[in-house]
């Protein structure tokens, strides 16, 4: 079914029980990703190897927290309490990639979450731009606009930091692991929420069509940037060189391995420190 | 202005409404294009721009004087 055909769903209520619960899942992953990536961000505001980086850092930081907050702010339709989800929750109960449970070492790590899993984020977002799931429209937009220019700085630090054998020797290690951690996000190829929100209309792909678009994305300037993680034979159609590894894959908590941010990043994310004092 | 190695000077242009010329709105340093999009558009956000457009300043060529394109006081001046 395609989302051409099928009648759009105007509101969550709209959304049959299944669908809902699948979609719900989408949002809270995404909500919880681009918090803790914010999050990561914000880390390198002092500190980055520019003045430039800093401020970049810390406007892509407010953009990720602001898009978390839209999404944790459309779960209210859900039946969810926004509140709740941003302040209440434990490690456990975040859908977040075991990219984020604590923060990178070094620059070329941020330089690593930037360009490959925020643009993972982002193809799995645009993949909404056209959804049944109309009130996702506008929001996808804007979001994807401000992602516009995380794409340019991550491939702008990926050039730059290959420039130099040292910066080449950190940045392989450190997209290695990061490569292999989003290729598994998109999900396993024979189901998951995933394959049914695409298969409903509510995403415009699966998860290996997802996996083929970030791979044509980033594959080229990884490639350029002299690392050997994707191959292409007409320079369109791009493969990974490594393959995913689904042996510790959880799809209901959409990460592999069973263990969960770290404890100083999650009173930070959940502002525990601050939200003390206003307590009665 | 000192420089780390690899890092160019880009000028910024920017207008506001698509009736507008662009303006010289100021400079930034980075080590290639994509960065120096990112960084004109993320430190230049306090308007909301209809357009804004970035170029290395070693693309512009002196028309009246000798003295490098974009020098500011006759100190700078070489």
């Amino acid at each position: 079914m395609s989302a051409t055909e099928a009648a759009g769903f105007r509101t969550a209520d709209d959304v049959p029980e299944d669908l809902r619960v699948d979609l719900a899942g989408l949002l809270l992953s995404l909500a919880d990703n681009k918090r803790l990536l914010g999050m990561r961000y914000a880390e390198w505001l002092l500190g980055a190897p520019t003045l430039e980086a800093g401020i970049a850092c810390s406007a892509m930081a407010q953009d990720e927290w602001g898009h978390s907050r839209i999404l944790y702010a459309m779960l209210k339709d859900f039946g969810k309490d926004p509140g709740q989800l941003e302040h209440e929750r434990e490690a456990e109960q975040y859908l977040s990639i075991e990219l984020l449970d604590g923060p990178p070492a070094e620059w070329s790590g941020l330089v690593a979450l930037n360009f490959l899993l925020d643009t993972a984020l982002s193809v799995q977002i645009e993949s909404l731009k056209e959804s049944r799931f109309e009130p996702l429209h506008y929001k996808v937009r804007k979001i994807l606009e401000e992602e516009r220019f995380h794409f340019e700085h991550g491939r702008g630090w990926l050039a730059r930091l290959a420039q130099t054998p040292a910066g080449l020797k950190s940045l392989g290690g450190a997209l290695t692991p990061v490569w292999q951690s989003c290729l598994q996000w998109f999900g396993a190829p024979d189901g998951g929420l995933i394959a049914r929100l695409s298969e409903a209309g509510i995403s415009d792909a699966g998860p290996d069509e997802l996996r083929a678009r970030w791979l044509s994305r980033v594959g080229p300037m990884v490639t350029e940037a002299g690392l050997g993680l994707a191959e292409s034979d007409d320079g369109s159609a791009w493969r990974s060189i490594i393959d995913p590894d689904w042996s510790k894959w959880d799809s209901a908590r959409r990460r592999s391995g069973d263990g969960a941010v770290n404890a100083e990043t999650l009173a930070a994310v959940r502002g525990d420190k601050n939200r003390a004092m206003l307590m009665d | 202005m000192g420089h780390l190695s690899g890092e160019y000077l880009y000028e910024i242009f920017a207008r506001q409404k698509r009736e507008d010329r662009l303006e010289h709105i100021g400079t930034i340093s980075a080590p290639n294009a994509a960065l120096a999009r990112a960084y004109a558009w993320q430190t230049y956000d306090e308007q909301k721009w209809f357009e804004m457009v970035v170029a290395p300043r070693e693309a512009f060529e002196a028309v009246n004087r000798d003295e490098e394109p974009f020098t500011l006081s006759p100190a700078e001046a070489r």
